[in-house]
């Protein structure tokens, strides 16, 4: 089913998370079939554990990054000169493969989950540093007038207009930012991060087992996604309000 | 805004206090031509001044000195006798109405929050900023649902509306206003500056008022500061005095050839005597109302067709009279109806617009009080009078 190669290269396959409740042989091997029910039923409560890691994984990964990101946004937002270096430099660490990235960090902070979450933590920079810039430059310039006109101090400015009509845009890039970060986190099981690539590198050859485990990983992304979906449109309710 | 409905509690505002430039002056950087040059001028408290002049004349960048929105080279401007440099800024900007030709509403408040922003900078109580939001919201002549609703839902004439009612919402001392009514259509435009002096009226603020547009400044101002490129003053006089009199050729340019026209925006329809219809009512006798056609003085040649409350419905044709009653939908369209209020000007524009010969003025409650005709217009511009007139016109020129 799948290339020796690949499995030579994804490293210890085997028996481990598959074959530790079966027999030496994998199941359904006689029926051929792609997708082992009998298989499924029994085993769907193991993926209980990579997914409540795989959750953490990305909460504190998009946490993190929003943290920073949204810092950086701040930080940048009155000092236009620093935009383009910001810009430039969280490009650049987006565009850096994720496996080789896992690996160029496990020297300096050793295998682990943390290793795994600054990873995940940097790739969410680009994206939400990005939309937040975004949305604050989309703010009319006659709202921040009006507002300075009316005797706002530049911190109320910005807390109680720009970062509010920035809403959407930010709210986007989290949203953005978590369904990818729920997909690349599958691969932080290359450096003992655990989650849902656990399941799938060990039984990388069962189909049952990367169908379940990527189902999941797929509703994790469709739920996150929605969830802040709500979120934006709790927090932007002048956005639903149209012409009566 | 609807007349005769001025809420009690809507105090009279007394609260305005006098702007004095004192030789204010702003350069840009290093530059040796200053955007405005040693302005020195007084505005009363209570009244509008215009600020008007060619792009670039330094008007906009004159009135944005009062409130620190732009910084003071040299020179001072006095709020009440006390300098704009003391102040901290955005204290200072609280105190003062600021109303911009992009309006600027929050979009992510609602109508009544947005009337209560400088409330609430200044802190205080909700019950207290929803009162006032309520009570500025009559004030202005919107819905009070509409305080509920967010701008987005709203016509531009409304939002600016609302610009305005945000701007007078902390009783500020002083109002400045950048070419408010910009980019309203000429239509709502006319509407907005009409309830604007009826609003001012009331609130007697004094108002530093941005246009480019000479005919508004006529319109608006109780002075007017002609300004030419430089960020000089030309002229600052009343707009009797501007029309009358320019101080110079600059002066003279700006204010157009038309400048005989332009005397007509400095009246009120309420100022010339109108002619009397011969009224008609529905299910009347027309032989009674050919009757009053027939007497030798009358001044308008057709009747005009009121309701029980003396309101214009329709002026009545041969056709109507060939019948026994007066009908109820008369055959000719009753056209442009004016305001007592209305602007002379606007007055001959809707006359000429609407085709018509003759319109029926009401009063604030929609009854007939007499009919304009183009022809006492021409007469009135023609008669020697028109120059007195215009005078006592322009001293009260906002009731």
């Amino acid at each position: 089913m799948t290339s020796p190669a690949l499995l030579a290269a994804v490293g210890e396959v085997g028996k481990g998370f598959i074959q530790e409740r079966s027999s030496d042989t994998l199941p359904c091997q006689a029926t051929d079939a792609l997708f082992c029910w009998d298989w499924a039923k029994d085993n769907i409560d193991r993926y209980g554990t990579p997914t409540v890691q795989h959750v953490e994984l990305v909460a504190i990964s998009v946490v993190l990054g929003f943290a920073l990101a949204f810092a950086l946004a701040l930080l940048s937002h009155r000092r236009r000169w620093l935009q383009p270096p910001l810009l430039a430099a969280t490009g650049v660490l987006f565009t850096i493969p994720s496996v080789a990235f896992f690996f160029l960090l496990e020297p300096f902070t050793g295998r682990g989950r943390d290793t795994a979450i600054i990873a995940l933590a940097i790739y969410t920079l680009q994206i939400i540093y990005r939309n937040t810039m975004v949305g604050l430059a989309n703010v009319p310039e006659s709202v921040k007038e009006a507002a300075r006109g009316m005797g706002m101090t530049e911190r109320q400015v910005l807390w109680r207009v720009e970062l509010r009509l920035a809403t959407p845009e930010i709210v986007t890039g989290l949203q953005i930012a978590t369904v990818s970060t729920v997909a690349i986190a599958t691969l932080a099981v290359f450096v003992g991060g655990g989650g849902l690539g656990v399941p799938m590198k060990t039984g990388i050859d069962f189909a049952t087992n990367l169908i379940l485990a990527g189902g999941i990983a797929f509703l994790l992304a469709v739920v996150s996604g929605l969830v802040l979906f709500g979120v934006q449109r709790l927090l932007t309710p002048w956005r639903r309000a149209r012409q009566t | 805004m609807p007349q005769g409905e001025a809420p009690s509690e809507t105090r009279s505002e007394s609260g305005a206090s006098s702007v004095s430039y004192d030789g204010a002056t702003k350069r840009y950087g290093d530059s040796a031509k200053p955007a405005v040059d040693q302005l020195t001028l007084e505005v009363p408290a209570g009244e509008i001044c215009v600020l008007v002049g060619p792009s670039g004349c330094g008007k906009t960048t004159a009135m944005r000195m009062v409130n620190r929105t732009v910084d003071i080279t040299e020179g001072d401007i006095l709020i009440g006798g006390e300098s704009v440099r003391d102040r901290e800024p955005a204290r200072l900007r609280r105190e003062i109405g600021y109303v911009i030709q992009q309006i600027g509403l929050f979009p992510h408040r609602t109508i009544a929050e947005n009337i209560g922003s400088v409330p609430q900078l200044l802190g205080w109580k909700k019950e207290r900023t929803q009162a006032r939001s309520a009570e500025l919201l009559e004030l202005i002549g919107l819905d009070p649902e509409l305080g509920d609703r967010y701008p987005a839902q709203l016509s531009g004439g409304q939002q600016q509306r609302v610009g305005v009612a945000r701007a007078l919402a902390a009783d500020p001392l002083v109002m400045l206003m950048d070419e408010p009514f910009g980019a309203i259509d000429p239509i709502n435009r006319e509407r907005l500056q009409n309830e604007f002096l009826r609003l001012q009226a009331q609130v007697r603020k004094t108002v530093l008022f941005v246009t480019h547009d000479i005919d508004e400044a006529i319109k608006m101002g109780d002075r007017i500061a002609v300004m030419r490129e430089g960020g000089r003053v030309a002229q600052y006089a009343t707009p009797a005095e501007v029309l009358m009199s320019p101080a110079d050729e600059f002066v003279e340019d700006f204010v157009g050839a038309d400048r005989a026209l332009k005397r007509l925006a400095l009246m009120r329809v309420a100022d010339i005597d109108l002619w009397e219809a011969p009224l008609a009512h529905v299910g009347q006798a027309t032989a009674e109302v050919r009757t009053k056609l027939a007497a030798p003085d009358v001044e308008v040649p057709y009747p005009l067709l009121v309701d029980s409350e003396r309101r214009p419905l329709g002026w009545l044709s041969e056709r109507d009279l060939a019948a026994d009653t007066v009908p109820a939908r008369p055959d000719s369209p009753l056209g442009p109806v004016l305001d007592r209020d209305d602007v002379m000007r606007d007055a001959l524009a809707d006359l000429l617009q609407g085709e018509a010969q003759y319109a029926p003025v009401v009063d604030a409650e929609g009854r007939i009080d007499g009919v304009l005709s183009v022809e006492i217009i021409s007469e009135f511009l023609g008669s020697p009078r028109a120059k007195v007139e215009e005078h006592s016109a322009a001293e009260r020129p906002h009731d």
